[in-house]
């Protein structure tokens, strides 16, 4: 599976007026700068404000530089990343692994453990299997579906402190594609903070945003959420947080069956739901994953789950219009309501309790 | 008898004009756009062709003098003021911009100034080109805003392809010429200029497409370039490398491949689909409804209809599904024949038929979603792989065309909108000898290792920057049989007709009519160059 969540109509509608002329903190005409990568299958852009034009230039620079580092390390579409080479040799024994991927797997592992294994990193095979056979016209067999499901399980991957991982079955593979990017943007922000940029919003090809400080003049970045009804309007007011969108892919116009790219691995089989779901956490890690898990887990039990956590809020909005919400801190306002920065935890702080 | 000698007569005519233009090369031509009174010369700036408005006759004559052809742009409205313009004797020609018009007037106007100036090329702009780009999901306006333009997550990418496969079916008298406006409102560039990366797009994308672009250059950067400056020959150097890569293409490259065929009589219903056909790197073309024939659909094995199907249209699409095709009615309004047969499983928005070999698919209301649309088109053809002409892996960033060229080889351009090198894998159907790669910044040719996997070359593009070609040339004398009427083709790959009333036989009244007529029998040859002494003609 690649970086991108290739099928997936995901949407994350930013704006933030950057130019106004009530200055606080900035001057009202600061520079900024907006740049842009390919990277990870899609674009990463980031937009920042600074002292200088070749500081904040020099910063993205190396801020992109950092998700590229990344993208070698989690990639399972690079033969050569961390993460392929873990894939194919750490079934037999421990293998040792870069801290940013033992990192990132140890957070994966504790929101696999939080959604009771709805989240799951190791889901990566069901999603080929199912992909591949679409392609062919014909859903899987229960034979070939049953045989992929014995390799995907969370608690088969076991991290051994303090830079080793083993997997507890002979095909179990590993897929970032639902919080790699969120952990890019995370590094990434910390790469502008050493270099003293305290504005700044990330973007990680629309489906998630992490933002640092505010605009000059405003009180965060306000970013318009995905809303498949076009009728909900979601927003969030964004300051020293994240927030992440999920959708599953779009049914095929023309086709009977089209796998999406979310499974659900109860029951190994592509989720069927008609919302999108965004998330909002202290981290780009956390609202990556969270977004993923609240779309598989649906209000009723994602809401659950926000009450248990600190820092975080999601809205789940269908396709005709009903939408849910829930909080434990962040603010999303719907159909017009007002819209304020809300209490999102310390920066780069866990959301869980 | 008469007709028979008319058809001589325009037979001669036409190996004259193509003798007469034969000097022009047809692939892809750049025509640069200057507004400041001083020019460099040609031989400085990389090009001959410049475009300048037509009521600047002291900057047409200046640039004349300097050595260049020079086009004088007249908008709508103006055609008849053209004639008071002192200028108008020293023109290479006249190109046509019609704005917002309406194509009723725009035919008219430009009839208007195809009859004032017979002896003059005169060639019609399309001004609402979109610059090529990548675009993220914030951008900034220049009001102060950020937002997010785009639902997907994948790279959106502004392409041109579709623009174009539009304009060569509904203009076919002239290869497409087409203009767009820079958008900087983000660029990091001095004074909110392109950057050098930008300008080399531009020029990669046309000469992929095999077309013609009037290219914009911001009147600092003229200004720095006439006043020789060095940051300003930096871009020019930059700009001149991707002038000259478009310039050397291949000269006997002929019809661009396609897997799909498009019906259509409205450009508001089906350019974005197509666009995102573009964007999904399936080989489409363009057909205009009221020109399909019989054998318009033969070399597709998709058709996708967004104009409702005249009695012949159906029977059209009847036939070809009845031979193994697939055909997509969108906003199918029926009754239709196919619906006498038997229904097959289709999807929550369509209503699938089995007919002969294939099948028809009705699809219900117009494409709303135009990304799941171009993903279902391309699962429908991934289904029936061996048909494919070409295929991509690791270019979401990356626009291909193929196109069949002599002796059974094929060419490929592909222009990478991320304008950083990637590594980029191609599966062509087809057997071939030798595989040559070439990008600008590197002289031809690099060879390439390829897999021969059944009907399909696989090879690597090592690293694609922002343009590179891939030539393919055939394994042997017997694959050329294969390929049918080629051989049987005319000594010319006509169509094009920028030229068209500069040649003397189209002087005369009537003549452009009766070219018209003879239009079909053109275009039937067209694209199909001799293996030896081709002639690759603009009209």
């Amino acid at each position: 599976m690649h970086w991108t969540k290739p099928l997936a109509a995901i949407v994350l509608c930013a704006s933030a007026v950057l130019a106004s002329a009530q200055a606080s903190g900035q001057p009202p005409q600061a520079p900024f700068v907006h740049k842009k990568k390919y990277v990870m299958g899609t674009v990463f852009a980031i937009v920042a404000y600074g002292e200088s034009v070749a500081q904040l230039s020099n910063a993205i620079d190396e801020a992109l530089q950092e998700v590229v580092r990344l993208d070698d390390v989690m990639s399972d579409y690079k033969a050569e990343s961390a993460l392929s080479r873990l894939n194919h040799s750490s079934h037999s024994h421990p293998e040792p692994v870069p801290p940013d991927l033992y990192r990132v797997i140890g957070e994966a592992l504790q929101y696999s453990r939080l959604s009771g294994g709805k989240f799951d990193v190791t889901v990566g095979p069901l999603v080929n299997l199912w992909k591949a056979a679409i392609r062919g016209g014909q859903p899987p067999s229960p034979a070939a579906e049953e045989k992929v499901r014995s390799c995907v399980g969370y608690q088969k991957v076991e991290l051994l402190p303090p830079d080793r991982v083993q997997f507890h079955s002979p095909c179990t593979q590993i897929d970032l594609g639902s919080i790699g990017k969120g952990y890019a943007l995370d590094q990434a922000a910390a790469v502008l903070r050493a270099h003293g940029i305290s504005h700044a919003l990330l973007d990680a090809g629309g489906s998630s945003l992490v933002a640092m400080g505010a605009p000059p003049g405003q009180t965060g970045w306000l970013v318009h959420l995905r809303d498949p009804s076009n009728q909900v309007n979601p927003v969030v007011m964004l300051s020293d947080n994240s927030v992440s969108t999920s959708e599953q892919t779009p049914p095929s116009l023309l086709s009977p069956e089209a796998a999406g790219h979310i499974i659900d691995p109860d029951n190994g089989a592509p989720l069927r739901t008609t919302y999108a779901v965004s998330a909002v956490a202290a981290t780009g890690t956390a609202s990556d994953a969270l977004s993923t898990t609240m779309l598989l887990l649906g209000p009723e039990r994602g809401k659950q789950l926000v009450k248990d956590l600190l820092g975080v809020a999601a809205v789940w909005v269908a396709s005709d219009g009903k939408s849910e919400l829930a909080s434990s801190g962040p603010q999303i306002r719907v159909n017009g309501g007002a819209v304020r920065p809300g209490a999102s935890g310390q920066a780069g702080s866990s959301p869980l309790r | 008898m008469m007709a028979n000698l008319k058809l001589m007569s325009m037979r001669t005519r036409m190996l004259t004009l193509i003798c007469l233009l034969a000097a022009t090369p047809c692939w892809s031509r750049v025509l640069l756009r200057w507004s400041q009174p001083s020019i460099p010369a040609p031989a400085t700036m990389g090009v001959t062709e410049l475009v300048v408005t037509w009521d600047n006759a002291e900057l047409i004559t200046s640039a004349r003098r300097r050595g260049y052809r020079v086009y004088a742009e007249v908008p709508v409205g103006k055609p008849a003021d053209l004639a008071h313009s002192t200028a108008k004797n020293s023109l290479a020609g006249i190109i046509f911009n019609p704005g917002d018009a309406q194509p009723r007037e725009v035919d008219e106007e430009l009839g208007q100034l195809r009859s004032a100036y017979p002896h003059l090329p005169v060639l019609l702009l399309n001004p609402k080109a979109n610059q090529p780009q990548m675009k993220g999901q914030l951008v900034i306006k220049k009001d102060g805003i950020l937002q997010v333009t785009s639902p997907t997550a994948q790279p959106w990418i502004d392409s041109n392809l579709a623009l174009v496969r539009f304009d060569q079916a509904f203009r076919p008298v002239q290869a497409p010429l087409y203009e767009f406006h820079w958008d900087v409102s983000d660029s990091q560039q001095p004074e909110g200029s392109p950057a050098p990366e930008d300008y080399a797009l531009a020029v990669a994308e046309a000469g992929a497409f095999h077309v013609d672009l009037v290219l914009g250059l911001p009147p600092a950067l003229q200004a720095d370039l006439a006043q020789n400056s060095p940051a300003a020959q930096a871009v020019l150097i930059q700009i001149r490398r991707y002038l000259a890569f478009a310039a050397r293409g291949e000269k006997n490259a002929a019809e661009p491949e396609a897997n799909v065929g498009v019906i259509t009589d409205s450009y508001q219903k089906s350019y974005e689909p197509t666009n995102l056909f573009a964007r999904h790197n399936i080989p489409f073309a363009v057909l205009n409804a009221s020109d399909l024939k019989p054998q318009s659909l033969e070399r597709f094995n998709l058709v996708v209809v967004f104009a409702t199907p005249d009695d012949a249209t159906i029977k059209m699409l009847v036939d070809f599904a009845s031979k193994g095709g697939v055909v997509v009615v969108v906003d199918a309004q029926g009754p239709y024949p196919w619906q006498s047969t038997q229904r097959v499983p289709a999807g929550e928005y369509s209503v699938a038929y089995a007919t002969g070999k294939g099948r028809i698919i009705e699809l219900q209301g117009q494409v709303t979603d135009p990304g799941t649309f171009a993903q279902d088109v391309r699962r429908l053809l991934d289904q029936d792989k061996d048909k494919l002409a070409l295929s991509l892996w690791n270019a979401l960033t990356v626009v291909a065309v193929s196109y069949r060229s002599t002796g059974g080889g094929k060419l490929v351009e592909l222009v990478n909108y991320a304008e950083e090198p990637i590594s980029v894998q191609v599966r062509i159907q087809g057997s071939f000898s030798s595989i040559r790669y070439e990008t600008p910044e590197q002289v031809c040719c690099e060879s390439l290792t390829a897999t021969q996997r059944g009907a399909f070359t696989e090879f690597v593009v090592p690293s694609l920057r922002i343009a590179g070609r891939v030539h393919l040339a055939g394994r042997k004398p017997a694959d050329h049989k294969a390929e049918g009427n080629e051989n049987h083709a005319p000594p010319f790959c006509v169509l094009h007709c920028s030229a068209l009333s500069a040649a003397a036989p189209f002087r005369e009244p009537g003549a452009q009519e009766r070219f018209q007529e003879f239009l079909p029998h053109v275009r039937r040859h067209l694209y199909r160059p001799r293996e030896q002494g081709n002639l690759c003609v603009p009209l």
